[in-house]
C-alpha cells in the first residue's frame, strides 16, 4: 500500500517542469516525478492521462511518435513554446502562493 | 481560438487518437508491470475521463440518444406513423399559411434594389387616399433629394384594342417604370427614359406576355407594328417577359407612357389637374437613406406645395411610405387579418400537439418497465428526461419534413389555382424553412415536455395531464368549427339573400367624362342624352345616375363611431330617381329634388343607430357649411361595402358640378342580356372618343363572392381536420383507458353493475374536460369573432345557428368517440378476463 501522496492540483505544473528538460513518454513522466520527489509523489494513470489530454487541448504540450528504451513505438510528449510560457507563469504563481501560505502558517 | 480548432480536430480524428491513447496506456501498463507495480485500473473508465477533457461528451450522449430514440420509434411503427402524421398536419397548416404570407408580404420582388422601393400615399388625420394628382407627383419628383427615382402609375378602365368586343386592361406609367425595375423585354424593348420622355415621341405601347400570346399569336413580328387603342394608332415597341414582376401586383395587358395619356384619352386634362387624384406614386430611396428620412423631406415638400397650390393639399397632409418591394403593399389593416389567420392555424397546431402528447402519455405507461430498469442501473432523472426529449425531437424533425413537403404541395396548388405572377415559386425559401424550424421546436416543446416530465418523475397519476390535453383539443376544435360555421353561414347568406339592391339586373356605365375634358354642362348634356336613349332600349326598366357605381373600382368611405359602435360610412351622390332605379326602398320621407342642396338621405341602420327611437326626418347632420337635413331614409344597400355589416350609406343629391364624375346605372326588366352591347353602340354614337366602362353586375357580384366561398371552404377543411384529429385522439385515449382498467370493469360487471354505471365509471374523467373545453372554446370564439364582422356579409358574429351547429357536431362526435370504445367493454368476456391474473 503506497503511502505516497497524489500531487493532484499541481500536476500540470510538475509535468511542465519535467518536460522542460526533454520529451518523455507517459510512463517516464510518472516515473520521473516519483523519483525526483524521492518516492513521495505517486501519479496514478487515471490522473496522468486526463491531465495530459487537457494540456494537449490547451496547446501546452504536443505528442509525437518515438521509440522507447524498450524498442517499442510510443508517443513522446514535448513542451511547446506556449507551454514554456505557461510553465513560467505557473512557477511564479506557485512561488507566490507557497510563500503566502508559509507566511500564514508561521504567524497564525 | 486555436483551442477550438484543436477541439474540432480531435472530433474529426477520434478514431486515430483513441488508438494512440490506448497504446500509451498499454505501454504504461507494461512498464509498470515490469517494475512490479500492478496499478490496475479500469482502462475504459480512464479513457472516458481522458475524453471528457476535450469537452465533446455532450455530443456523444446526443448521438447515443438519437440512435436509441430512433430505434424505439422504429419498433413502434403504428405510434410513430400516427404521431408523425398528426404533427405533420398541424405543422403543415401553419407553414402553408406562413408561406402564403411570405409570398405576399415578405418575399422581395426579383428586381434590383427591391428593398429601396417604397409606395407613397397621401394621408392626413381625417383622410386617406391611395392616389395623388399628376402635377403633385411631378413636384415631388423634381424636388425630392432622398429619392433616386419616382414612378407614377395611372390605372384606367379597360380600353378598346382594335375592334375587339371585350375591352383590354391597360395602364399608363412613367417611362422609367421598366428601367427602374430592371425588366428585360422578351421581345423588342421596354420604355427607355432617354428616348421616350418627351411628349413629342411617337405614341408607343408595350404588350404583356399573356396578351402577346393570346391576341397576337406569339408572333415576334408584332414589334414595330401599329395597333389601335381607343382607335388611336400606336407602335408596339416590346413585350414584357414571361415572369414579369410588376409593382403592386398589377398585370395590365397594355402599357403606355403616362405623358401620352392625353393622346389616347382625348381631351383629358388629368395631367395638368391639381385636384384630380389619378396616379399611384412609387419611389426608390437613395442608397443608404432610410424611409423615415425620406418621409421627413416629403413632409416639408408637402408644406411647400400647400403654399403654392393649396387646392392640391389637405390640411395636415403628409406623405406616408410603405415598403413597396414585395408582391403587395402591406397596409396596416393587413396585419389584423394576418393575426386572425395566425390564431386559427395555431389552434390546429394545439390540437395536433395535444393529441400527440396524449399518445405519448399513453405509451409512457407501457414503457414503465424499461425506464425502471434504466433508473435502477444508475441513469439520473436528468438523463432520462433528456433522452425522452430527444425522442420527441426526432418525431418533431420527421414531422417537420413531412409538414414542409405538405405545405410546398399546397402552395403549388394555390399558385396554379389563382393564376399568380409567374416569378413566384412554391419552393420554400429560407424564411419558410426558418419558420418551420421555429414552429417545430415550439410544438415539440408543447407535446414533448409535459409527458417527458411526467415520465421522468414516474408519477402514477397521469389523469390530470390527460384531462388537460383532452380539454385543450376540445377547446381548439370548437373555436375552429365555430369560425368555420360562421363563414359557411356568411357564404350562404351572401348567395341567397338580397343585399338590398337588385344586383342581378343591373348594368353600370362609367364614361369618366371628367377625364375626357368634359365641362359640367357638356357632361350633363351627354348624360341626359344617354339616359333618354337607353330608356328606349327594350328590356330596360329604369335608368339613373350615381357617382360611385355599385361594386365599383373606387369608393370613398370614412370610419365613424356612434355610441361606441363602429360604422363605416359610404357617401355617394345620386340623381333623384336613383332609388327607384336600383330598387332600393325608401322607408321614410322622400327622394331628392333635382340638385337639392343641404339635403341628405341616410340608410336605415345608420339612422337607427344615430337617433335610436326618434324620428330621423328633419334631423341635422354635419355642421357649418356642410350642414344638411335628413329628408329620407332608404333601406340598407351596401352597394360599395358589400360584405361589411357595419356599412352605412349616405346619399347626397347630385349637383351640376358632379356631372363629369357621374356614372349611369341601368336596371333591366329581366335578364340584362344584350343591354351592354346596345349601350356601347349608343355611347359610340354620342361621342366616339369616349369609351365608357360597361359592367354587368351579376358577374362582378359572383366574382366578389368567390373569395368568401374559398375562404369558407378552407376554414371548414381545417376545422374538420381538427375535429377528426381530436376525435381520433379521443377514441385512442378511451380505448387505452379501457384496456388499462379491464380487470376493474370485469369485476364490476361480475358484481352485477349495470352497463350505464360501468360506462360512467370509466368515462367520468372525461366529463369535465369536455364541458370546460366547449365553454372555453365558445367564449374565445365569441370574443374573437368580432373581428370577422367586416367579412361576414351581415351574419352576426354571435349567430346562434352557427354556434349550435358547430358545438352540436363537436359534442356529438366527441361523445361517439368516447362511447364506442367504451361500449366495447360491455361485451367483454368477463370470465376469461378474471381468469387472467
Amino acid at each position: 500500500m503506497p503511502n505516497s501522496l497524489s500531487p493532484a492540483g499541481a500536476l500540470p505544473l510538475l509535468i511542465l517542469r519535467v518536460l522542460n528538460s526533454e520529451p518523455l513518454h507517459g510512463y517516464a513522466i510518472a516515473q520521473r516525478i516519483h523519483v525526483l520527489s524521492s518516492d513521495v509523489l505517486a501519479v496514478e494513470e487515471g490522473l496522468l492521462y486526463p491531465t495530459l489530454q487537457k494540456m494537449l487541448l490547451k496547446g501546452w504540450v504536443e505528442a509525437k511518435w518515438g521509440i522507447s528504451e524498450t524498442n517499442r513505438k510510443v508517443r513522446f510528449y514535448r513542451l511547446t513554446p506556449k507551454g514554456k510560457i505557461q510553465l513560467e507563469q505557473e512557477l511564479a504563481s506557485y512561488g507566490r502562493i507557497t510563500h503566502a501560505i508559509q507566511e500564514v502558517l508561521r504567524t497564525a | 481560438m486555436r483551442e477550438l480548432f484543436r477541439r474540432i480536430s480531435f472530433l474529426l480524428h477520434r478514431g486515430r487518437l483513441n488508438t494512440e491513447l490506448q497504446s500509451d496506456m498499454e505501454f504504461h501498463r507494461e512498464m509498470a508491470a515490469r517494475a512490479g507495480r500492478n496499478n490496475f485500473g479500469n482502462t475504459l473508465r480512464m479513457r472516458e475521463q481522458a475524453y471528457e477533457a476535450w469537452g465533446w461528451t455532450w455530443l456523444d450522449r446526443l448521438y447515443q440518444d438519437l440512435r436509441y430514440g430512433t430505434r424505439i420509434l422504429v419498433r413502434a411503427p403504428g405510434f410513430t406513423l400516427v404521431a408523425v402524421l398528426v404533427l405533420a398536419i398541424g405543422i403543415g397548416v401553419n407553414v402553408s399559411a406562413f408561406s402564403l404570407f411570405d409570398m405576399i408580404a415578405l418575399k422581395p420582388l426579383p428586381v434590383p434594389d427591391a428593398d429601396r422601393i417604397v409606395r407613397l400615399e397621401r394621408r392626413s388625420p381625417e383622410n386617406y387616399t391611395s392616389e395623388m394628382a399628376y402635377p403633385s407627383f411631378v413636384f415631388y419628383r423634381d424636388h425630392a433629394r432622398t429619392l433616386s427615382a419616382a414612378i407614377a402609375v395611372m390605372g384606367v378602365p379597360p380600353m378598346q384594342l382594335e375592334d375587339d368586343v371585350a375591352a383590354t386592361s391597360a395602364s399608363f406609367v412613367t417611362v422609367n417604370y421598366f428601367s427602374e425595375l430592371g425588366t428585360r423585354a422578351a421581345y423588342g424593348r421596354m420604355f427607355d427614359p432617354s428616348m421616350d420622355a418627351s411628349p413629342n415621341t411617337p405614341p408607343e405601347v408595350v404588350l404583356s406576355y399573356g396578351l402577346w400570346q393570346r391576341r397576337f399569336g406569339s408572333d415576334p413580328n408584332v414589334i414595330g407594328r401599329v395597333i389601335h387603342i381607343s382607335h388611336k394608332p400606336a407602335t408596339v415597341v416590346g413585350v414584357t417577359p414571361y415572369a414579369f414582376a410588376s409593382l403592386g401586383d398589377q398585370h395590365p395587358d397594355l402599357w403606355m407612357p403616362i405623358v401620352q395619356q392625353p393622346y389616347f384619352i382625348e381631351r383629358s386634362t388629368v395631367l395638368q389637374d391639381w385636384t384630380n387624384s389619378s396616379v399611384r406614386m412609387w419611389g426608390k430611396l437613395m442608397p443608404g437613406v432610410r424611409a423615415q428620412v425620406a418621409e421627413q423631406e416629403l413632409r416639408s415638400l408637402t408644406d411647400e406645395l400647400r403654399k403654392q397650390h393649396p387646392e392640391a393639399v389637405w390640411d395636415h397632409e403628409y406623405i406616408q411610405s410603405s415598403p413597396g418591394g414585395h408582391l403587395e403593399v402591406v397596409q396596416p389593416e393587413l396585419y389584423r387579418v394576418v393575426a386572425m389567420v395566425a390564431v386559427l392555424t395555431l389552434l390546429i397546431l394545439v390540437v395536433a400537439c395535444a393529441n400527440v402528447g396524449g399518445l405519448m402519455l399513453a405509451r409512457a405507461v407501457t414503457r414503465q418497465h424499461e425506464i425502471g430498469i434504466r433508473i435502477a442501473i444508475g441513469a439520473g432523472r436528468g438523463r432520462i428526461f433528456r433522452q425522452l426529449c430527444t425522442e420527441s425531437l426526432v418525431l418533431g424533425a420527421l414531422a417537420a419534413m413531412a409538414g414542409l413537403t405538405l405545405a410546398a404541395m399546397v402552395a403549388k396548388l394555390v399558385l396554379a389555382e389563382i393564376d399568380a405572377p409567374k416569378w413566384l415559386s412554391a419552393m420554400p425559401d429560407w424564411r419558410v424553412v426558418l419558420f418551420t424550424v421555429a414552429v417545430t421546436l415550439f410544438a415539440t416543446l408543447f407535446f414533448g415536455l409535459m409527458p417527458a416530465l411526467q415520465i421522468a418523475r414516474q408519477r402514477q397519476q397521469k389523469t390530470i395531464a390527460r384531462q388537460i390535453l383532452v380539454g385543450a383539443q376540445i377547446a381548439a376544435s370548437s373555436v375552429l368549427l365555430i369560425v368555420a360555421a360562421l363563414l359557411v353561414r356568411a357564404t350562404e347568406h351572401a348567395f341567397y339573400t338580397d343585399p338590398g339592391f337588385g344586383y342581378q339586373q343591373l348594368v353600370t356605365v362609367d364614361p369618366q367624362l371628367g377625364h375626357h375634358g368634359y365641362t359640367p354642362a357638356a357632361a350633363r348634356a351627354y348624360l341626359e342624352q344617354m339616359q333618354t336613349r337607353v330608356r328606349a332600349i327594350p328590356g330596360v326598366a329604369a335608368v339613373s345616375l350615381v357617382k360611385f357605381p355599385p361594386l365599383g373600382h373606387i369608393t370613398a368611405n370614412s370610419s365613424i363611431e356612434i355610441r361606441g359602435r363602429h360604422l363605416m360610412v359610404y357617401p355617394n351622390s345620386v340623381a333623384p330617381d336613383f332609388f327607384r332605379a336600383m330598387a332600393i326602398p325608401l322607408r321614410m320621407g322622400r327622394t331628392f329634388y333635382p340638385g337639392e342642396k343641404h339635403a341628405v338621405i341616410l340608410s336605415e341602420s345608420f339612422a337607427r343607430r344615430q337617433w335610436p327611437g326618434e324620428n330621423p326626418l328633419g334631423q341635422a347632420v354635419g355642421d357649418g357649411t356642410d350642414k344638411a337635413t335628413v329628408v329620407g331614409v332608404a333601406g340598407d344597400a351596401h352597394i360599395n361595402g358589400l360584405s361589411d355589416d357595419d356599412a352605412a350609406e349616405e346619399y347626397w343629391a347630385a349637383q351640376p358640378d358632379d356631372m363629369p364624375d357621374m356614372a349611369v346605372v341601368i336596371r333591366s326588366a329581366g335578364d340584362p342580356g344584350t343591354i351592354a352591347q346596345d349601350v356601347k353602340a349608343i355611347s359610340a354614337s354620342l361621342d366616339a372618343s369616349v369609351f365608357p366602362e360597361i359592367r354587368t353586375l351579376k358577374a362582378v357580384y359572383l366574382d366578389n363572392l368567390k373569395l368568401i366561398e374559398q375562404i369558407a371552404g378552407i376554414v371548414t377543411l381545417v376545422g374538420l381536420a381538427a375535429l377528426t384529429l381530436a376525435a381520433v385522439g379521443l377514441v385512442g385515449l378511451v380505448a387505452f383507458v379501457v384496456t388499462q382498467r379491464t380487470r376493474e370493469i370485469a369485476i364490476r360487471m361480475a358484481l352485477g353493475a349495470r352497463p350505464a354505471a360501468v360506462l360512467s365509471a370509466v368515462l367520468r374523467q372525461f366529463r369535465w374536460p369536455l364541458i370546460i373545453g366547449l365553454v372555453a372554446g365558445t367564449a374565445f370564439a365569441g370574443f374573437g369573432s368580432k373581428l370577422l364582422r367586416v367579412g361576414l356579409y351581415g351574419v352576426s358574429n354571435l349567430d346562434p345557428a352557427s354556434y349550435l351547429v358547430a358545438l352540436g357536431m363537436l359534442a356529438l362526435i366527441a361523445s361517439l368517440a368516447m362511447l364506442i370504445p367504451a361500449a366495447r367493454t360491455l361485451r367483454l368476456n368477463v370470465a376469461s378476463i378474471l381468469h387472467h391474473e
